[in-house]
């Protein structure tokens, strides 16, 4: 016993002065401004990850002296879990990305703003973003979210197929579809080419499924405002109209109401159908299938404006106990280096560039199809402000049940309204966590 | 069954001898023994669960520092919750709907094993795989399966002429999918419960009946099921235990959005979406001690049930 202990002993005193003599070493490192340690958090995984690598290591060319240490974690409710765990913990990463759509849960506590200063002495001022993305990023005119891209539900089209249905213009691009009932006879032109659907549209996927119905929503002039304790501000006129839209859609020969986040761009590669409805980043397996296809602005299917469901990846500063200046430092260089190099993350993943001297590039205007909607962020609408909106969130996941419930047709549209709203209000009637 | 009527050949009864030395149970080194063992037990399950159950009564937010006492405002909060009543109501459906098959297609199998002769190891093992991967590979594989598109399972029934099944996008099949890869996946272990038991009952049993003239079926109802009898009511507290623990694989098959049209949804996972989602740790927490008790007296009532069944 006595003998253990004085070994234990020895071993302690051992350890302390290694690891004495270990900070006495890395503080030398630090001073003499040698190697920074940056964590980053991000959940791109797929092609987007590949792409994702491919901006971090970038950064690690220009910037030798910092490590960047990066985590890749799974996308949707983990993530933001996670995230918020580590930011509300204080031992959050020193960069993270983040869906500006999600700021209405994380802008308040959980992240530094940006300093407008720090990002103009790298050359990247307020005015370079478009409009409607800073308004969701400015928090009470504070920065808390660095947009690096726009990404709005996007129309893909099979040349081929809409050729033999005789839907392209005279220049060969889609010929100007204007309304709700052009789009559907557009999709039922396509099926009767393709012999199996028109459109392909991943009903079951509830992030697919949304970004649609908010598009047609936002179209019809639909609002929703959600204060705590509710009741939910909602335009239910819009919303039943929106949803019976999506009811049309998916009646078997436009769109097949059983297609999920994975066989539905597997449909459009494999010329099952003849358009798409999904963000841009599908542009990835149009491509690695090798079929003729181009990409255009979502259409106004409602009134003239075609107001778009988009969302914006940007990088955000989480709240830390303690900031170290060199790691914050380094940040703000790894996140304008990201964005100034975002060519690569447009031409490759299909995303609008947020930076404009990115966005107004020739190199990016020559990038096709995937420059051709870039109007789109001009006229992008974020998911309704709530500590449970955005993406991967609760609203959407609940959300998806009343719009299945619809495509499905066991919820009529006026139901499938009522059965939303009704959990609307009672998700308000909870209280708010923040 | 009394147990006094057969006796195993040769076993001996052992007098028991007097205790020499120490006893690790009654001695005071005892404790040394069994002190990492507490330790870890109070620091992983004792300290949480009297820490959830205070938070029960507390505001707490998962993002927010402060909290606010608040009573039982979360308890009374929660039986007017519609969607806590819903999803337990699927649980137990789920409870219902997969401990049945997987006690009685677990007996099926084990007898037949037991009964047929050749490559019984092959058997044992074809069984029992299923139960040794992991739950995202079950998924996986379950997930082609159901496929309406091309999945295995609709080629099937329209191969026979039959319908296709929404297994993944019906709000009346859902949680039924979620029961059928459940039952896929775990029924190996009940499987061999009851086949460990089939391999206690002694032969003689058998020999004599069958000298008393009795044919397959009445050997089956009169010696083995009854032998059996507390050997089903392990299984069938066990399974009913495991099967209101249902989350992952339902969460996991539809992606964390609770099925077509939230049919699949377990009250672990609104427990869960409440809690780490949506951040409302102590509304969550005192829902999660209400289906505790809840389960508690499942186990009572079926400890009392099976205690009198064996009377």
């Amino acid at each position: 016993m006595t003998t253990s202990y004085r070994l234990s002993r020895r071993t302690l005193l051992r350890a302390t002065a290694a690891a004495g003599g270990a900070a006495l070493l890395s503080s030398c490192a630090r001073g003499s401004g040698e190697a920074v340690d940056l964590a980053y958090w991000n959940f791109f995984g797929g092609s987007d990850g590949k792409l994702m690598v491919e901006l971090v290591n970038r950064f690690r060319a220009e910037a030798p002296n910092v490590r960047v240490i990066d985590t890749t974690l799974m996308w949707g409710p983990p993530y933001y879990t996670k995230l918020a765990m580590a930011c509300a913990g204080g031992r959050a990463p020193d960069l993270a990305t983040m869906h500006g759509s999600r700021l209405s849960t994380f802008g308040r506590d959980l992240l530094d703003e940006w300093d407008l200063d720090e990002l103009a002495a790298r050359g990247v001022s307020l005015d370079e973003f478009p409009q409607p993305v800073l308004d969701r990023v400015l928090v009470d005119g504070r920065l808390m979210a660095l947009p690096l891209d726009t990404h709005p539900l996007v129309l893909y089209y099979n040349t081929d197929i809409c050729e033999k249905a005789g839907l392209l213009a005279p220049d060969g691009t889609l010929a100007p579809i204007h309304g709700a009932e052009q789009m559907l006879d557009a999709g039922r032109r396509a099926a009767e080419v393709t012999g199996a659907i028109g459109i392909a549209l991943g009903s079951l996927h509830e992030a697919h499924i949304w970004m649609p119905f908010w598009s047609a929503y936002r179209q019809l002039g639909g609002q929703m405002r959600l204060p705590d304790g509710g009741p939910a501000e909602v335009d239910r006129d819009a919303m039943v109209g929106a949803m019976t839209f999506l009811r049309d859609l998916c009646d078997g020969t436009i769109c097949s109401p059983s297609l999920d986040g994975q066989s539905s761009p597997a449909a459009f590669a494999s010329q099952q159908a003849g358009f798409l409805f999904v963000g841009p980043w599908e542009v990835t397996s149009a491509r690695t299938a090798g079929i003729p296809f181009s990409m255009t602005q979502f259409p106004a299917l409602f009134g003239d404006t075609p107001y778009v469901r988009a969302d914006s990846h940007s990088f955000v500063l989480p709240a830390q106990a303690q900031v170290d200046p060199a790691a914050r430092s380094a940040a703000y260089d790894m996140a304008v280096s990201m964005l100034r190099n975002s060519l690569a993350w447009a031409a490759g993943g299909g995303h609008i560039p947020a930076l404009s001297a990115v966005a107004d590039s020739p190199e990016y205007l020559a990038e096709k199809p995937v420059s051709n909607y870039r109007e789109a962020a001009q006229v992008v609408e974020f998911d309704p402000e709530a500590y449970f909106s955005g993406s991967g969130s609760t609203l959407m996941a609940r959300a998806g049940q009343s719009l299945q419930g619809v495509t499905g047709r066991s919820l009529t549209p006026e139901q499938g309204a009522d059965d939303l709203i009704g959990w609307l209000d009672d998700q308000l009637t909870l209280g708010n966590p923040l | 069954m009394s147990a006094g009527t057969v006796a195993a050949p040769g076993r001996v009864e052992q007098p028991t001898a007097p205790r020499r030395g120490p006893s690790l149970v009654g001695g005071r080194g005892g404790i040394w023994f069994v002190l990492p063992f507490m330790a870890v037990y109070a620091a992983f399950v004792l300290w949480p669960l009297l820490y959830g159950l205070g938070m029960s009564f507390f505001d707490t937010s998962l993002v927010r520092a402060e909290s606010r006492f608040v009573g039982f405002d979360n308890y009374v909060r929660l039986f007017a919750d519609a969607e806590v009543w819903r999803t337990l109501g699927i649980t137990l459906l789920f409870t219902i709907g997969s401990t049945i098959p997987l006690v009685v297609i677990a007996l099926v199998m084990a007898l037949l094993v037991q009964t047929g002769a050749r490559g019984q190891w092959f058997w044992r093992f074809v069984y029992f795989a299923p139960f040794l991967l992991p739950v995202a590979t079950v998924v996986l594989i379950w997930q082609w399966l159901f496929s309406g598109d091309y999945g295995l399972l609709n080629a099937a029934l329209t191969g026979i002429g039959l319908p296709e099944v929404g297994w993944l996008t019906d709000p009346a099949v859902g949680l039924w999918s979620v029961v059928l890869l459940t039952v896929w996946w775990t029924i190996g272990f009940n499987f061999l419960l009851y086949l460990a038991a089939l391999q206690a009952i002694p032969a003689q049993l058998y020999e004599a009946a069958e000298i008393d003239g009795a044919g397959g079926w009445r050997r089956l109802f009169g010696i083995t099921l009854p032998l059996l009898n507390r050997t089903t009511g392990l299984v069938v507290v066990l399974q009913v235990l495991a099967s209101l623990k249902l989350f992952d694989q339902a969460y996991i098959l539809f992606r964390a959005n609770g099925g077509p049209g939230g049919s699949a949804t377990p009250i672990l996972q609104y427990i869960y979406d409440t809690g780490f989602t949506d951040y409302r740790l102590g509304y969550a927490s005192a829902i999660s001690y209400v289906f505790f008790v809840l389960i508690i007296l499942i186990a009572l009532v079926q400890a009392r049930l099976s205690r009198r069944s064996e009377a």
